[in-house]
């Protein structure tokens, strides 16, 4: 049998969708509002809902891209990335060995995991004062 | 007396961020809401590192060391291991460096000097059978072993389904006797982690637990922790809004199986079993039996093994395809006779634990 004679099957774009992805870009909304409204940020965990990878995808390509991207290398890379909406987020926790730990959408002004903590900073202005000190 | 645990932790060279991080995945894996994540990071950074690292002690019983295996695919080498060194893993045979007596001597010690505080893990079933002659260790057979060391245990962890239910061992005609961990001891706290083996983060993640909280995990009417048992697979299924649609893939290779379609047809267990392959996966994330393609086993349910055919759906009664070709060619009762039968004999077969083929029953039909 040579190569012309295996059938070949264009796959159906809509193959794999189960219609489970349009509620959460309502949910994602409803966040944004309340986002707006009082300031307070939330997450939908990816991993506890029952998408397929087409309705991951889908999902995705909905959100589009947005501006910034933030890579975060601590124990394995995580991105967290805007989409084209201002204030969600595409986070993605891998392990060292490059498997995905964990899937997020955050809505928030920006992710707590990027800010720096108060007493990070504290430590850092140490380190900072003794550098200084050590070239005086 | 140590400082907070994220001193600690940064001592290791463990930022606040990767802390942080380790703490989004726990809660997602124990299906917490997200927000959980930060709450738990912020109450665990502070409370203090525990000043000596609780025992742990491992006894293999009738097993296959597949949850052993298992579990060394969990925190090696990520953060889980930097709480899994917080834990003295005193015995465990298959890790340890020592053996014979030496090692005899290690866990009468251990025993001796923990009273009360060690934890206790056994992996496989507890073998009854001739007095429990069919697994020994060091001379002493696996029941002796078990009411020697579990009254002065805190708490027991029986891990995989052997322990948690007796699993393979107790699969008809159970030749050993075997029985689970909780038929033999009935005064100790016992978290059962069922699965054939349970997945490596769902282990250490009910450490974790122990470890961070101080206590066992909220337990479900089988002893089960309700954060990773709490759902069955069907419920957390990517292929769930097929079933709901309709949509089922008849054969291994047909367009629904190409599709992703659900496999409730094809003999899937997923509706009756309780565990957290469905989120968690397997391999690191990389993939799970579903995902795969094939039909969820039901290997964290009690006697999944005699439970009928891996490959017959849940919905379908004994032999309904040979109960329509017999009523079409004798009538619907000689049917419905034949299929009785068949079913008898099937039953028979199954007691006696010999495998019945398409041909026996074909045999039997014409007789």
């Amino acid at each position: 049998m040579n190569l012309g004679g295996i059938p070949i099957l264009a796959a159906d774009p809509d193959a794999g969708l189960s219609g489970n992805a349009l509620p959460l870009l309502r949910e994602i909304a409803e966040r944004l509002k309340r986002l707006l409204a009082t300031g307070e940020a939330g997450a939908l965990d990816l991993h506890s809902l029952p998408l397929t990878p087409a309705d991951r995808a889908w999902l995705k390509a909905r959100l589009g891209e947005g501006e910034i991207r933030v890579i975060l290398d601590s124990d394995g890379e995580s991105t967290l990335d805007e989409t084209a909406c201002p204030g969600v987020w595409w986070v993605t926790h891998r392990n060292l060995h490059g498997a995905v730990s964990v899937e997020l959408i955050e809505v928030a002004f920006v992710p707590e995991l990027v800010k720096a903590h108060p007493e990070d900073v504290q430590n850092g202005l140490a380190h900072l004062e003794l550098l200084m000190g050590d070239l005086r | 007396m140590q400082g907070p645990l994220i001193d600690t932790l940064a001592l290791h060279g463990v930022s606040r961020r990767t802390f942080l991080k380790y703490c989004s995945t726990l809660a997602s894996l124990m299906a917490l809401p997200p927000a959980a994540g930060v709450a738990m990071a912020e109450a665990m950074a502070a409370a203090p590192a525990a000043a000596k690292r609780p025992s742990v002690i491992w006894l293999p019983f009738q097993e296959c060391t597949g949850c052993t295996e298992s579990i060394t695919r969990s925190h090696s080498p990520s953060i889980e291991g930097m709480i899994f060194d917080m834990v003295s893993l005193d015995y465990q045979e298959t890790l340890m460096a020592a053996a014979g007596h030496q090692a005899e001597e290690v866990l009468r010690k251990t025993v001796e000097a923990n009273k009360g505080q060690f934890l206790l893990i056994i992996d496989g079933s507890v073998a009854t059978g001739l007095d429990g002659a069919y697994s020994c260790i060091a001379g002493r057979s696996n029941l002796a072993l078990l009411k020697e060391i579990a009254p002065h245990a805190a708490a027991i962890v029986a891990m995989g389904s052997c322990a948690a239910y007796g699993g393979l061992p107790k699969a008809k005609p159970n030749p050993t006797g075997a029985v689970s961990v909780s038929d033999i001891v009935k005064d100790k706290p016992i978290v059962n982690i069922p699965g054939c083996p349970p997945i490596p983060v769902v282990m250490t993640g009910v450490l974790a637990h122990f470890l961070t909280f101080g206590s066992l995990p909220d337990l479900d009417k089988l002893g089960r922790p309700k954060a990773f048992y709490g759902e069955t697979i069907h419920d957390r299924c990517y292929r769930r809004p097929f079933y709901d649609q309709g949509k089922f893939a008849k054969t291994f290779d047909d367009e629904g199986a190409r599709n992703g379609w659900c496999l409730f047809e094809l003999g899937c267990k997923g509706p009756v079993t309780y565990n957290a392959c469905a989120t968690v996966k397997w391999n690191g994330g990389t993939s799970w039996p579903v995902e795969s393609g094939h039909g969820c086993l039901g290997c964290s349910e009690p006697n999944f093994w005699d439970a009928g055919g891996f490959y017959k759906a849940l919905s379908m009664p004994a032999n309904p395809l040979r109960m329509a070709a017999g009523a079409a060619v004798a009538g619907a009762a000689a049917g419905v006779a034949v299929s009785f039968a068949n079913r008898a004999k099937k039953k028979d077969a199954k007691a006696a634990h010999e495998t019945t083929t398409l041909a026996d029953l074909e045999k039997s039909e014409e007789r």
